[in-house]
């Protein structure tokens, strides 16, 4: 199954670029936590504002601090809240999800969906400061509120693929037998879901990221490190004097990083695609 | 010699895989006069489906490779046009019944919109003159509510009915060419016989050339005069039901006979069945496909591709036919 | 064909007046059904589709609820059993669905798939089990290989074949093939049901045969039963069925499969009309509306089951018809 999946993928060139490209940043970040690279993010290490050199292969900023281990140290970051935010979403989303469609029109339905419809109707960015202000300035506010808000949408879709492979033969076959519930949904529906996961996921960890370089500019990002996001608020005093370090340093990156996301979720879409023939 | 309705020469489909190629449909060749039905049987995956969207040009333009000596209708080759000029021929020269009318027609228009929606396309005409022969050709497939039809929705009605009118709406525009693939094997026994009586009356009316395919040899036998049976892409037996049916020369025609149940009044004898299953296109064998199940092969057979032995083109694709 | 004597023997499974409804189409699908299904033999079960075929399958294994009637297992009612029974019987009654590619579960290899119902049913320790899995590959003609690979993998026969594996893999007493063979193609039906007919023979099963082809019943089926609109209108030997069909309808059913059109056929095409409401009506016959030997008596009243008796005494199991043109009891002479 896996194998296949990946013969598939191995012929779509674009999708092989997304996967080198997300991998070669994952590399980074890796090496950024074992404390190999980037770890003189906060360092002043120059005068402000030096252009390119070969001591600051990027220069530096206002405060000259090296803007290539700061961009280093932002991959990490990233990825970190990419990582954290996705992960704990999806299950949440899939486990809510998944009760929620198994279940589907009883109260356990009515209670989730009900739920579903009170935080998506909240602002986001009012709710994160609403998080960040609760939990006066943790580290883990952002990645808090956007948890509790992400999770809506993986749960969206997880009930209706969970509705409609309800309907299908092989979930009879295993009612047919007198198979528990709970042990249908976690052994029959859900390993059917992974595919629409899989591509749902790399979206939110796009989102993710997103969202932190937007509560970044807020104020409510990164409070302790530095993101691309921080970097890109901090240039935006700095290119109206005229120095674009920082910018294209941080706006490069994550376009790059986001762009492979992309290619590779959409190459992984058509990769699990159970239904089309390896031709 | 009066031109064939249909001629297709040569007909060929592939897909290439980097360095292999997967072949469905291998050199096909035939024709059918106007006012006859053929029939084209063989079992899933030996390509029939593939020749019929290959003759209407709706195989995808890129990986799948298609190449023909000509798709001739009434003596105009059609495999050389564009995407523009083919699709004015779809739907007023040549017209396909699919298997699935539920699918195959849109749910939010009524049947009358849709089927005055070919004519229009093709002949220009105006509403009225639209809706005129639009009525017309309900009843002409046995609707005696052609109004009441024409104002339903495709969910409204029941299957054969659905059937019916796709029919209608494949035949508004009086095409030399009807290709039905597998239209009645959805449907129950009953309504089956009715379709199969409406396909028979509009081959008379119109002088309509039908190619019916179908797994189903029973069914074919009630509409056809001539048959084709296909096996992994190649024509194994050409020639008419009647001899088909009495005395089937190629080893796999006969096998497929024998293996359709027969309703008797006694005892039916032991179920018999052809050793072996059908190969996937990657794994074909050299020389005839169906060697490698056939108790009359011999060495030749693995080596060399059998042709239709007769020179009219028809008769069976095998060196020792039965 | 199975010749054993049964006259004695209590049936396998009993339907008694089952009726079942689907209250989001206000449909009947099962209306006021009885009938039996003796140990080591074959019943065909055929009507058009949406005569309720498969619904009575699926109340046989409590998959809907129905509205009234009992259903029972070896003398047992399945709707009044404790957990421990109902479990117990859910192994004795097997079920193979019409398209294995969907009733097979897409991302659990065969051997996953194969060895759920043993785990299930704690029938054997792990090596009993792999024993067991290994064996009845054999015997559905599968080779070993096939057991790490995913259903998407195999050919419809043989996906049809797994099927057949996983439902026989429990030792059930009881299958039950819905549409089994009806999307298979011609050469590999006639496997699949020498398939069939050998492991009965071999394994001693009684069947439960659901089709609408009256072909492939003939080859299969010791005994016929007929549905029309949810409703049982004949049950019959198979001989006998093939021979002469007593109901009209079922008359019918046999003159299109055989390819002709039924004598006396209404001119108008009845089976034309729109999406059928049943009413599950006991005033008149079901079948009344197009019936070319209809008689004023199909109109007012519902028919009784009639018990056919026939001469030859060698004739086993159930023949009985529900038709007011047997209203008298009848000797049926051939």
């Amino acid at each position: 199954m896996i194998r296949d999946t990946w013969k598939k993928l191995k012929s779509d060139r674009y999708g092989m670029t997304g996967l080198i490209v997300v991998m070669i940043f994952a590399m980074i970040a890796l090496l950024v936590w074992s404390g190999l690279l980037g770890q003189g993010w906060s360092d002043v290490t120059g005068n402000r504002f030096e252009g390119v050199s070969s001591k600051h292969l990027f220069g530096t900023n206002l405060l000259g601090q090296d803007i290539l281990q700061r961009t280093l140290f932002g991959t990490a970051t990233a990825f970190e809240v990419g990582l954290v935010v996705t992960v704990s979403s999806t299950l949440l989303g899939t486990v809510l999800g998944g009760l929620a469609g198994w279940y589907a029109h009883g109260w356990l339905d009515e209670i989730i969906l009900w739920l579903k419809g009170v935080l998506d109707s909240i602002p986001f960015y009012l709710f994160a400061a609403a998080v960040a202000f609760a939990l006066q300035g943790s580290p883990w506010a952002m990645h808090l509120a956007m948890i509790v808000t992400f999770w809506t949408t993986t749960a969206r879709i997880i009930r209706g693929e969970v509705m409609r492979i309800k309907q299908r033969e092989f979930i009879e076959a295993a009612r047919a037998i007198g198979l528990p519930g709970l042990k249908t949904v976690f052994r029959h529906v859900l390993p059917n879901t992974v595919h629409v996961l899989l591509v749902q996921g790399t979206i939110v960890f796009v989102a993710a990221i997103n969202t932190e370089v937007i509560l970044s500019f807020l104020g409510l990002g990164i409070q302790d490190g530095v993101s691309w996001g921080l970097m890109l608020a901090e240039s935006s005093q700095e290119v109206l004097a005229g120095h674009f370090g920082n910018f294209f340093a941080a706006g490069a990156s994550l376009f790059l990083l986001l762009m492979g996301f992309n290619l590779l979720a959409d190459a992984l879409q058509d990769a699990l695609d159970t239904r089309r023939a390896l031709i | 010699m009066t031109t064939p309705a249909l001629k297709v020469t040569n007909l060929s489909v592939w897909f290439e895989n980097g360095s292999s190629r997967l072949t469905v449909v291998d050199q096909i060749s035939f024709s059918i006069n106007a006012g006859d039905a053929t029939g084209l049987v063989g079992e899933s995956g030996c390509g029939k489906t593939m020749t019929a969207m290959a003759i209407l040009g709706l195989l995808p333009e890129s990986g799948v490779n298609v190449r023909s000596d000509g798709i001739e209708i009434n003596g105009r080759d059609i495999s050389t046009l564009n995407t523009g000029q083919r699709r004015a021929v779809l739907g007023r020269d040549i017209a396909m019944i699919f298997q699935q009318p539920a699918t195959a027609l849109d749910p939010v228009f009524t049947m009358g919109q849709q089927i005055s929606a070919v004519y229009r396309r093709h002949t220009g005409g105006s509403k009225q003159q639209a809706r005129k022969s639009m009525l017309q050709a309900l009843e002409s497939v046995g609707f005696s509510d052609a109004d009441d039809i024409a104002a339903s929705y495709p969910h409204e009605l029941s299957g054969g009915m659905r059937q019916l009118a796709m029919i209608a709406m494949a035949t508004v525009c009086k095409p030399a060419v009807i290709i039905a693939d597998e239209p009645t094997t959805a449907l129950d026994n009953s309504t089956r016989a009715l379709i199969l009586e409406q396909l028979k009356h509009l081959r008379k009316l119109h002088r309509t050339a039908i190619l019916f395919i179908s797994h189903d040899l029973a069914v074919v036998r009630q509409i056809c005069r001539d048959v084709m049976v296909m096996y992994c892409g190649r024509l194994m037996e050409k020639t008419d039901c009647q001899s088909l049916f009495a005395h089937a020369r190629h080893p796999y025609s006969a096998g497929l006979l024998s293996c359709i149940p027969q309703i008797s009044d006694t005892q039916p004898p032991p179920i018999k069945s052809i050793p072996g299953q059908i190969p996937a296109p990657a794994d074909l064998p050299l020389g005839c496909h169906f060697a490698p199940r056939c108790n009359r092969a011999e060495a030749q057979c693995r080596t060399s591709i059998p042709q239709l032995d007769c020179d009219n083109g028809t008769g069976a694709a095998c060196f020792r036919p039965l | 064909m199975n010749t054993s004597n049964l006259v004695n023997t209590p049936p396998l499974l009993e339907i008694r007046d089952l009726s079942l409804s689907f209250h989001q189409q206000a449909q009947v699908a099962v209306d006021r059904v009885s009938l039996n299904l003796a140990a080591g033999r074959t019943l065909g079960l055929v009507g058009a589709s949406g005569a309720g075929k498969s619904s009575i399958a699926r109340a046989i294994l409590r998959l809907v609820k129905p509205d009234s009637g009992e259903i029972l297992f070896k003398g047992k009612d399945i709707y009044r059993m404790n957990p421990h029974d109902l479990k117990a019987t859910r192994q004795r009654i097997q079920l193979v669905f019409q398209d294995p590619s969907v009733s097979l579960s897409p991302r659990r290899t065969v051997e996953q798939t194969l060895r759920e119902p043993l785990q299930h049913f704690a029938i054997g320790d792990a090596d009993h089990q792999r024993q067991k899995i290994r064996g009845i590959l054999q015997t559905v003609g599968l080779d070993q290989g096939a057991l790490n690979r995913y259903p998407h993998q195999f050919s419809s026969g043989q996906q049809q074949r797994i099927a057949i594996a996983r439902a026989l893999i429990t030792n059930p007493d009881l299958l039950i093939a819905d549409e089994a063979v009806s999307s298979l193609d011609v050469s590999i039906q006639a496997q699949i049901l020498q398939l069939i007919q050998m492991l009965q023979k071999d394994f001693g099963i009684s069947i439960l045969f659901i089709s609408h082809d009256l072909a492939v019943i003939r080859q299969i089926a010791d005994d016929v039963a007929v549905m029309y609109q949810g409703q049982l209108l004949e049950q019959s030997p198979a001989d006998q069925f093939f021979s002469g069909p007593s109901h009209p309808y079922s008359k019918s059913l046999l003159s299109f499969a055989q390819g002709k059109t039924p004598s006396g056929w209404p001119d108008d095409k009845w089976y034309l009309e729109r999406t059928r409401q049943s009413t599950g009506d006991a005033s008149t016959c079901v079948f009344s509306g197009y019936c070319p030997d209809k008689m004023p008596v199909c109109e007012r009243l519902e028919p009784a089951m009639h018990d056919i008796h026939h001469k030859n005494q060698h004739v086993l199991g159930p023949y009985c018809v529900k038709c007011h043109l047997y209203d008298e009891v009848k000797i049926n002479d051939h």
